[in-house]
């Protein structure tokens, strides 16, 4: 038992690397900077991008009469050839200034002619450090070393292959907007930017990742975010000390209130659009360049239910739909529960001919119900990763293989009743009908309330449910409680939950999230025909007179 | 600070609520018609009048010393070492009443529905359950509450509705046979859970808006009045004055519905969705239980009480009653004076005598 | 911290299931009653009749429907023992059925005549604290034994307890539920009236395996069986607070449900007034009775109005109900022949059982709250002296799709 309670030894504090790490080479290069002499220059680079073949140093001359040597480095691969062909080494071998003025162009004003007379690329910057030169470089940008000068300049020439913008692969409308992000992070701001066309929609850029250096943007709205919102996540950001950032997924779980529920307190898109809706109610976005996933917080419970198609379709039937996912949801986790329950312990809940007719299917089965039905969930559960993972070709032979042999035969065989998968294909099918990452978390969560189910009947599942309930109240994304409109009852908010009001209705953004700024909408909305709506403001009463 | 949670007036209201009639609803109108036969119904509304000057005494009490608990305002009250004293009887007096709640719903479930379980599983989930809740905090337990609570008002009258097929409103008459004396006597279990109301004095100070705990209290007493009123009345018409001697009758009620042949026997899942709320009142009182032995002892949070209470709580349940018999009988038939003239009317009556002259005394000074 | 949680709930969470779920029943466990039967056996034990379905022979789904041809089997296992409380029968039960008796969807409950005769309340007690049979439960009296009428199949439903509860349900006879019975015995105003049930011969058999319980059904093995017997509700069985004390026909049956202000629907057939030798028959569908008790310290009375609505359903004589005449003389007919059936049955209940069933002593107890104490110990011979007023009024509403006979000539 001691064995079971004995510390483990404690590592070291998170961060600290050997002495081969690569992180450590920094220390050497961090104080460097550029000197005059621009082989001393090509020299420190080449040191650094020793062993990289990828990395060009292309030297030219400029200024017909000096002759200075210019040296270009960038990598081949993401800088863009035809800006650096075209934008800067024909735009400087031109040596327009000396046409225009008669100006002689020599060693010591080479830099400002070649900055802001002769390049003709849009982005410069300058610098005197190698590591930023490096990180430009290695970002994509080419660095331009001048002969005589200790300071580098920056072109921005990134260029890569990267997809195209397409539609969301996760997140499917009927109606709507089909764009879905990319993994550049460029383009990702800028679908934002085409949507929110304010001077207020504010983009901060940081870099995370001690080794991958991954860029990471943050959005919001000054005026409607909550300026502490702001800070909080600028805060746990910045606290990421991490090898590498890959996806969004990577930040989620660093950032997070409750490290160890289940539930997602992050919530994560791929489209544009509700990442621009989201913006607008108040919260704050963080992309993450390489991945078109964005992440968004706070998050409450009910988006997993909010679909952005819900606000483009008309109200009654986009409520229809979301009391549809509710119950779906409710499906997903206790069908299989209830099924356990009633056929153990509460049979006189079935109508006596259905009982009989259970009763003759189950006289074939070996097992006892909870088993049966545990079997044939984690059987399911194979079958959909298997179907993720398969390649295009072999799919669908196998999904007909999935559904017949399984299915069919099973009950055929007898070892199955035809109840029961009954039973788990409805699960099967009602937990595809909330988005994937909402509905993860009930997934898991059926297989606990079935033991509770098998062993205590209805009760057990209640008591179950009583403790995901629990647990789910208290969890809070960035201050926010998870429940919220139903766990702290706000009324008003409850217009957008389980049911969706006309647009003209939902005046006010949510409560826990706007205070700053709570109207979104002037009141007083509802159009009608003409002569039953007030005039707003600004409006004559022109042509209503001849009704 | 040892509860940092705020609870909303609509939370404290349905909390309220569920504290006080979760368990009433399995053996209070047994008891009314066993004394009152088929006049019960009256017995119902004479409790919810005759429970509201206990509210206000509680209300008074706690507008007297704001942001303090009971147990805190005790020691103001009587003095260091006497108003501990009271503190530690009103904590044991808490810890009685829910060992016999845990019981109560333990033996329900299995004399019903679990046949076979032993009650110490039962017991020792609900005990375990309660705890995790208590972990989460107070706000927790409110919201957990609110999610629960429009589900078992609605499943409440969805079997009243269900059953008016099976009702019989002759069965209340002839009204007023049994005399005014045993309408009174069916009314004083039913005061001594409304008495329960005085726990809402150790929960007062957690409010949003502490000045709202005179409408929080009346919106819960209307509530409640028509909750018992509604248990009696409808026992009363479906079963008549037979059902003095069922164990549980409002189960006997929803296990007459039959709608069409086909939503038939539904009662498991009826009954399922009041176990929720006989689990939140267990919570709620296990929690006041610890809060209130935190204050006592000074301590700087309650958590590492959670788990002594608890266990203290199983094992009482476990051994409090003898039988179902022996316990329905206290409950009948001593449960309501020992609760209501001391810990329910009694003491708090007497702490706000006592209360009001200091006050004066003070203020003449 | 977390390895001690971890722990904690992994023993916690692996014994739960380890146990066995105590109180889990897999339904292929069950052995599922479906109707009780109560007669007495000698010694003064108690004969406790159980008709258990047999699932394997339901034909769920696949397996069932492949075998068709052979032999139809008996879905039922019908099986007796005895005891000396039905409790104790049901245990002793327990040495031969190999599964748990689950009452929780038994339709019927059948009294013995011999043991309605002697008392039922030793015989019913198991099914109102057994909380698992549900106070649901239809409650009937056979004519004969319980054993007999049980172990029968039915043409139409699955099975024959699940015939009756489809009668029943429908209107058909008076209907008593276990609760009701409660109810009944423990008021001294009311007597209980459960009712009557028996095979009788009912058309066709089933198939060829299946044996039926009437002597007319002449089971050989050569001939094979002629007739099909099949519950059927014959009227109702009176009874004096816990014992049987007489019969009532279906006709007295309807009237008593009349009188007592318990009427569903029934049908009626009355002569014609102009052409004696053919009848009319009409449904009356509603009722409504009003029940109005007198006393003056020495006599009991009652005034009993009864309004009805009816409609005509058939015709056998061709008069022109159009005629206001004729179809006032209709109605009074109509009038008459309720009064009568009325009137037999109040007399029968007075006279010949001196029973109070039809819940006026309950009415008069509402009335005059401070006298019935003093009378309530001898009501029934009170009731068996009381007069009865009744005065009944009955309209007819409807007429079907035709007024006169369309076949009369004119």
């Amino acid at each position: 038992m001691s064995l079971f309670f004995r510390k483990r030894k404690k590592h070291g504090p998170a961060g600290v690397r050997s002495e081969n790490s690569p992180g450590n080479s920094k220390h050497s290069y961090q104080s460097l900077t550029f000197s005059p002499d621009i082989d001393e220059n090509m020299r420190l680079l080449r040191e650094c991008f020793e062993n990289c073949s990828d990395v060009v140093f292309r030297e030219f001359l400029f200024a017909q009469r000096e002759q200075i040597k210019l040296v270009l480095v960038y990598i081949d691969g993401i800088s863009s050839k035809v800006q650096i062909s075209e934008q800067i080494m024909r735009a400087l071998s031109l040596e327009v200034p000396a046409a225009t003025d008669n100006t002689v162009i020599n060693k010591t004003n080479a830099l400002h002619y070649v900055k802001m007379r002769g390049l003709c690329i849009h982005q410069v910057g300058e610098t005197e450090k190698l590591q930023e030169a490096v990180e430009a470089i290695l970002s994509g940008d080419s660095v331009l070393l001048v002969d005589g000068h200790a300071t580098a300049v920056i072109n921005g020439s990134r260029g890569w292959e990267a997809r195209s913008v397409e539609e969301s692969k996760t997140e499917i409308v009927v109606r709507g907007p089909r764009e879905a992000f990319v993994e550049t992070l460029r383009v990702n701001t800028s679908l934002l930017r085409r949507k929110i066309k304010s001077k207020d929609l504010k983009i901060e850029s940081l870099t995370l990742g001690e080794v991958t250096n991954t860029d990471i943007a943050v959005a919001y709205i000054r005026g409607i975010v909550n300026e502490g919102l702001v800070a909080e996540v600028k805060k746990r950001l910045a606290g990421i000390k991490i090898d590498g950032i890959l996806e969004s997924g990577y930040i989620e779980e660093l950032i997070r209130d409750h490290p160890l529920s289940m539930f997602p307190t992050v919530a994560h898109t791929d489209r544009p659009d509700r990442v621009a809706a989201n913006l607008l109610e108040g919260r704050v976005a963080v992309f993450v360049d390489g991945t078109p996933i964005v992440l968004t917080v706070p998050h409450f419970f009910i988006e997993a239910l909010q679909a952005p198609e819900d606000y483009y379709e008309h109200y009654f039937f986009t409520t229809f739909v979301r009391l549809l996912r509710i119950g779906s949801l409710l499906i997903a986790l206790t069908l299989p529960s209830l099924y356990v329950a009633i056929i153990s312990f509460h049979q006189e809940m079935l109508p006596t001919p259905l009982l009989l007719s259970i009763a003759a299917q189950r006289e074939a089965v070996p097992f006892p119900v909870f088993i049966e039905a545990l079997l044939m969930e984690i059987a399911f559960e194979i079958i959909r990763e298997a179907g993720i993972r398969l390649p295009r070709q072999v799919g669908q032979a196998v999904s007909i293989v999935a559904a017949l042999i399984i299915g069919q035969s099973l009950v055929q065989a007898g070892l199955v009743a035809g109840a029961t998968i009954i039973v788990v294909a409805l699960t099967a099918m009602a937990s595809f009908v909330v988005y994937y990452s909402g509905s993860l978390a009930f997934r898991l969560l059926r297989f606990p309330l079935m033991f509770l189910a098998a062993s205590f009947g209805l009760f057990g599942l209640i008591a179950g449910l009583i403790v995901i309930v629990a647990h789910m109240t208290s969890l809070r994304s960035f201050g926010v409680p998870y429940l919220a409109p139903v766990g702290p009852l706000i009324p008003e908010d409850l217009k957008d939950s389980f049911v969706r009001m006309p647009w003209w209705a939902m005046g006010k953004r949510p409560y826990l999230l706007g205070q700053n700024n709570p109207v979104r909408e002037a009141s007083g909305m509802e159009s009608g025909p003409p002569g039953t709506t007030a005039p707003k403001d600004g409006e004559s009463n022109a042509g209503r007179g001849q009704n | 600070m040892l509860e940092g949670g705020k609870i909303n007036a609509w939370q404290a209201v349905f909390l309220n609520v569920i504290m006080v009639s979760a368990t009433a609803l399995l053996g209070a109108p047994a008891i009314m018609a066993s004394q009152a036969g088929h006049d019960a119904w009256m017995s119902a509304l004479l409790a919810t009048t005759l429970g509201l000057p206990i509210a206000w005494i509680t209300i008074k009490l706690g507008s007297l010393y704001p942001g303090q608990t009971l147990i805190q305002y005790l020691e103001r009250i009587l003095g260091r070492w006497p108003g501990k004293a009271l503190g530690l009887l009103y904590l044991l007096y808490f810890t009685h009443i829910t060992s016999l709640m845990v019981m109560e719903y333990g033996s329900f479930l299995v004399d019903v529905f679990l046949i076979g379980t032993p009650i110490t599983a039962i017991v020792l989930i609900s005990i375990t359950i309660s705890a995790y809740i208590l972990k989460l905090g107070l706000e927790v337990l409110a919201r957990t509450n609110q999610f629960f609570f429009p589900w078992i008002l609605v499943s409440l009258v969805i079997t009243f509705l269900l059953v008016i097929p099976e009702m019989d409103l002759t069965r209340l008459q002839p009204v007023l046979e049994t005399g005014p004396a045993e309408i009174f006597k069916g009314s004083l279990a039913p005061l001594a859970w409304h008495g329960e109301i005085i726990a809402f004095a150790m929960i007062i100070p957690f409010l949003t808006k502490p000045g709202q705990a005179g409408k929080i209290v009346a919106l819960t007493f209307i509530f409640l009045g028509l909750i018992f009123f509604l248990l009696v009345a409808i026992g009363l018409t479906v079963f008549g004055p037979g059902l003095a001697n069922m164990n549980y009758p409002i189960l006997n009620v929803a296990r007459v519905i039959s709608l069409a042949t086909f939503f038939e026997r539904p009662e498991p899942l009826i009954v399922a969705v009041w176990v929720t709320g006989g689990l939140i009142k267990v919570s709620f009182f296990y929690y006041i239980i610890v809060l209130g032995s935190a204050q006592l002892l000074r301590l700087k949070s309650y958590r590492p009480l959670v788990l002594p209470v608890g266990a203290i709580l199983a094992a009482l349940s476990i051994t409090v009653s003898a039988s179902t018999l022996a316990m329905s009988d206290f409950i009948a038939h001593y449960w309501p004076f020992y609760a209501l003239f001391t810990f329910e009317f009694g003491f708090p009556a007497a702490l706000l005598a006592i209360a009001l002259i200091r006050n004066r005394g003070i203020k003449g000074q | 911290m977390m390895k001690k949680l971890v722990c904690l709930l992994l023993i916690l969470g692996l014994t739960v299931p380890l146990e066995g779920c105590w109180s889990r029943r897999e339904i292929n466990e069950l052995a599922i009653v479906l109707a009780a039967g109560v007669d007495s056996a000698p010694d003064g034990e108690i004969l406790l009749t159980v008709q258990i379905a047999r699932p394997s022979s339901f034909g769920g789904g696949e397996s069932g429907r492949s075998g068709v041809a052979g032999p139809q089997q008996n879905n039922l296992w019908v099986i007796s023992q005895a005891g000396e409380t039905v409790y104790d029968a049901q245990r002793r039960l327990e040495t031969k059925v190999s599964r748990n008796l689950y009452w929780g969807h038994t339709v019927i409950l059948v009294f013995g005549e011999q043991i309605a005769r002697q008392g039922i309340r030793k015989a019913f007690n198991f099914f109102t604290r057994s909380p698992g049979a549900r106070e649901t439960i239809w409650v009937l009296v056979a004519r004969g034994d319980a054993k007999e009428v049980l172990n029968s199949h039915s043409q139409l439903e699955t099975t024959s307890a699940q015939g009756i509860g489809a009668m029943i349900r429908a209107g058909v006879g008076i209907p008593v539920m276990l609760k009701d019975l409660s109810l009944m015995l423990a008021g001294k105003g009311i007597n209980p009236v459960l009712p009557r049930v028996e095979l009788t011969a009912s058309g066709t058999p089933q198939g060829p395996g299946m044996k039926e319980n009437i002597p007319e059904a002449e089971n050989e093995p050569d001939h094979g069986t002629q007739t099909h017997a099949e519950m059927t509700i014959t009227g109702a069985g009176v009874f004096n607070d816990e014992r049987l004390v007489g019969w009532l026909d279906m006709m007295e049956t309807s009237g008593l449900l009349w009188l007592a202000g318990r009427m569903k629907k029934a049908e009626i057939t009355f002569p014609s007034p102009n052409e004696p030798g053919k009848d009319f028959s009409a449904c009356i569908y509603r009722s409504i009775t009003k029940i109005e008790p007198f006393y003056d310290g020495q006599n009991i009375w009652f005034d009993i109005k009864m309004r009805m609505d009816a409609e005509l359903w058939e015709e056998q004589s061709l008069e022109k109900i159009t005629e206001p005449r004729i179809f006032t003389a209709m109605e009074e007919s109509l009038t008459r022949r309720v009064e009568q059936i009325s009137r037999a049955v109040l007399e029968k209940a007075q006279q010949d059982y001196e029973v109070d069933i039809f819940g006026f002593g309950d009415v008069w107890h509402r009335k005059y709250p401070r006298q019935w104490p003093a009378l309530k110990d001898r009501w029934n011979e009170e009731f068996a002296n009381a007069d009865v007023y009744i005065s009944v009024q009955v309209h007819i509403r409807r007429t079907g799709l035709t007024t006169n006979r369309v076949s009369r000539e004119d």
